[in-house]
């Protein structure tokens, strides 16, 4: 894959094109009632977007998840360079850490709402532990590859030892880093996504099933393009992001992990 | 001696978080800080754990949910490593493919889930097809970046000694990247084992997600802590039980361990 | 048997930049002669071998091998890579057989036949090894015993036992010989070792870097079979090693913009 200019994005909406049309053939031969035809639920997307309350509720959800991210970023990151630097710190989280692994954060969304209610608190909570995982995770590899003979002639300069993990091991594993906060980012998303479908109060999720329940089935799949749209939108600037502060780093892979 | 007391330590070191949060957990349940009907006391959650294990109802929900995740990451696995071989394969196959990965990769595929309803109805099939779409994606970019990685001189050497270019792919390229497309694997089968439990919570009348919304609208908090527990153990069998056959098909791969 | 009519290979360097790597190479190999490539890194004597092998096509220019133009690879001509390139998920027994059996010869033969190359490069009894138990001397063995199993005319040698300690490379050297010795195959060997260009071949073909281009052909009138004792004290053999390397001390390129 050679980067050139403009190629990707131009392959990329050629291949959005490509699915809408398929979707619509599709649907018009299938002719069930669950599947409206492409251009049905491509013309709800407008009265989605223009409707405040609807706004509102996307807005609220973004909110959260802005939230829960920073957050889990702000936590995740320190635990995951500090965890590759010592063994016994790495010893100490990664069993627990792989008992939480396989938990699918929101499906503790009942659990918290009984503690914490039905408000934001909770919906953040679970975000928070959506991303911290996988950002923890990534922070670690990078953390562990870090060159010894890097911090060897840091420390032999008269660098202390959270100096070096400062100024050495976070920009040496910051590709590493910022690869998690990718993943962390869409799966803050999908988390978001999935307990607004499970508490069904308010936010983007619960427009999907709302509509669903009225068998407005046009704004359910609206609802999905606009999310997909979002994921990809996400995506894409945060990989921009990524591209300018690592520079140096090698070209990233497509996520591997990108999920709940 | 030293070999068997470095892990033996670590373990002990790793069990000290895991404890920690039992006995923190016991003592706000025993604190009264937290009515039981909010947080049940460890004790009274693992013997409620150990009695649904009897139980055959309880067994038959775990089985339903197994049954989904591993039709779901079977063909997942089939799908993804078809596609990833091809778009190695084929410049053309590989062109098509690459920009629809890149624009649906990042999209939330729980999102999908009602228009799977839609299409597939409420039963298995949903379901099953969730899993899929959220499994396929590790799987594809790992089997496409490794086959795509596998060091060139590999393949010439098939080629110098005869083999045709499909039959180089299927016997060099694509063994050559197992270790690759494991690890897709690997990840794949945790987001199917978590997918499909968050499918049984948004929409099921079985399965150990349903256990737990079911739990959750009589609000009986004890039977609400035994499912989750459960996809926990069932999460690190199924990464257990990979990881030995991992070791058995990379027998001769350096990094086999 | 080789030749190689006015060959030109560029390399697209990024950025729309393009770097010639090899610059108009001609040269002509005759059945059964030894001829090394020498020449500093960077040279394009690798990228020479690849394009005779059929790996990588030329730019401009062509190569003929017993009168047909190449269009890629072919059991005629086997490759022997500094990289070994040994399929680590096949024993050593399945790995000198791979070649066999794309030949399509029956399984018990083709058996019979790579025990038997197996013991010629005196690897008998580590049949059932996988590459990553072998030392690297070991795993050349094994390549090339994987080579001759389809039986090409031609060898082509890239940096064969660059990777290999100062012990080993001489063993193995002679090894390579006993075997030329016996069944006077053409031989293409890129090297960047004086001494065993001069100690294996008939002619050395000395290479420039920047653009790579043929700076040099030299024969060498030694006796055989060659012993390594013998022409270390042998004058003649000195003075082709001593004059060589004058020759290769060539000033530093110029820095390219």
């Amino acid at each position: 894959m050679t980067r050139t200019g403009p190629a990707p994005a131009l392959a990329a909406a050629i291949a959005c094109a490509a699915l809408f049309v398929a979707w619509e053939i599709g649907a018009r031969l299938a002719r069930i009632d669950g599947l409206p035809p492409a251009s049905q639920a491509l013309a709800q997307v407008p009265a989605i977007l223009g409707d405040p309350e609807a706004l509102l509720n996307i807005g609220a959800s973004l909110r959260r998840m802005v939230v829960g991210f920073a957050l889990g970023v702000a936590v995740a990151v320190p635990v995951g360079l500090t965890m590759g630097r010592s063994r016994h710190v790495a010893a100490f989280f990664n069993p627990l850490l792989m008992v939480i692994y396989p938990v699918p954060k929101a499906a503790l969304m009942p659990v918290i709402m009984l503690w914490l209610g039905v408000g934001d608190a909770s919906k953040t909570l679970v975000i928070f532990l959506g991303v911290t995982l996988p950002v923890i995770y990534h922070s670690y590899q990078g953390s562990r590859a870090v060159e010894q003979k890097m911090l060897w002639s840091a420390a032999a300069m008269g660098m202390t030892a959270p100096a070096r993990l400062v100024r050495i091991v976070l920009p040496a594993a910051l590709p590493d880093i910022l690869a998690g906060c990718r993943v962390g980012l869409v799966l803050a998303l999908i988390t978001m996504v999935t307990s607004e479908m499970i508490a069904r109060q308010t936010g983007v999720g619960n427009i999907l099933f709302n509509s669903l329940d009225m068998a407005q089935y046009d704004t359910v799949y609206a609802t999905i393009i606009i999310i997909g749209a979002l994921g990809f939108a996400l995506d894409a600037a945060f990989e921009w992001l990524r591209g300018r502060l690592v520079a140096w780093a090698e070209p990233a892979h497509p996520i591997l992990a990108g999920t709940t | 001696m030293k070999a068997l007391t470095a892990p033996l330590a670590a373990a002990l070191i790793g069990s000290v978080p895991i404890l920690l949060i039992i006995a923190l957990w016991q003592v706000i349940a025993m604190s009264g800080i937290a009515p039981p009907s909010l947080l049940p006391a460890p004790g009274t959650v693992f013997t409620r754990l150990l009695q649904q294990f009897g139980s055959l109802a309880y067994l038959d929900h775990a089985a339903t949910t197994l049954g989904r995740l591993f039709a779901g990451f079977a063909i997942a696995v089939v799908v993804g490593v078809t596609l990833g071989v091809a778009m190695t394969g084929s410049r053309w196959v590989g062109a098509a493919i690459t920009p629809l990965v890149r624009v649906l990769a990042p999209v939330p595929k729980i999102a999908l889930y009602p228009a799977f309803i839609l299409t597939l109805g409420f039963e298995d099939a949903s379901k099953i097809a969730l899993v899929v779409a959220d499994a396929v994606f590790p799987i594809l970019l790992a089997t496409s970046q490794g086959t795509a990685a596998v060091e060139p001189k590999l393949a010439w050497s098939a080629l110098a000694a005869g083999a045709s270019r499909l039959r180089c792919l299927l016997t060099v390229i694509l063994p050559a990247a197992l270790p690759s497309i494991l690890t897709g694997c690997r990840i794949a089968l945790v987001i199917s084992c978590i997918v499909v439990f968050l499918a049984e919570m948004i929409t099921s009348t079985d399965g150990l997600g349903h256990l737990l919304v079911r739990a959750a609208r009589n609000f009986q908090s004890v039977d609400m802590f035994v499912p989750l527990i459960t996809i926990s153990l069932l999460g690190l069998l199924l990464n257990a039980g990979f990881n030995a056959v991992r070791r058995r098909l990379l027998a001769g791969f350096p990094e086999a361990d | 048997m080789i030749a190689i009519a006015s060959v030109t290979k560029t390399f697209d360097s990024g950025k729309g930049r393009r770097h010639l790597a090899l610059a108009d190479i001609s040269l002509d190999i005759a059945a059964g002669e030894f001829v090394s490539i020498l020449g500093p890194s960077g040279c394009g004597k690798s990228t020479l071998l690849y394009i005779v092998g059929g790996f990588i096509p030329p730019s401009t220019g062509a190569v003929l091998v017993k009168g047909a133009r190449v269009s890629g690879p072919s059991p005629d001509r086997g490759p022997v890579f500094q990289e070994f390139a040994l399929f680590p998920w096949k024993t050593v027994l399945g790995n000198v057989m791979y070649g066999l059996e794309r030949q399509g010869v029956r399984r018990a033969q083709a058996t019979a036949r790579a025990r038997e190359l197996i013991a010629m490069v005196h690897l008998g009894g580590y049949e059932s090894f996988y590459p990553k138990e072998l030392s690297g001397g070991m795993k050349q063995r094994v390549a090339i015993a994987r080579t001759l199993a389809y039986g090409p005319s031609i060898l082509l040698m890239d940096e064969p036992f660059g990777s290999l300690d100062a012990h080993t490379r001489t063993r193995l050297q002679n090894d390579l010989l006993e075997i030329w010795e016996r069944d006077r195959k053409t031989v293409m060997f890129v090297t960047h070792s004086v001494e065993e260009a001069v100690f294996l071949s008939d002619r050395i073909v000395m290479m420039s870097r920047s653009p790579g281009r043929v700076k040099d052909v030299i024969a060498i009138d030694l006796p055989r079979p060659r012993s390594r004792a013998d022409l270390l004290l042998d004058r003649r053999f000195q003075d082709y090693v001593v004059n060589i390397e004058r020759l290769m001390e060539e000033p530093a390129p110029e820095p390219r913009r």
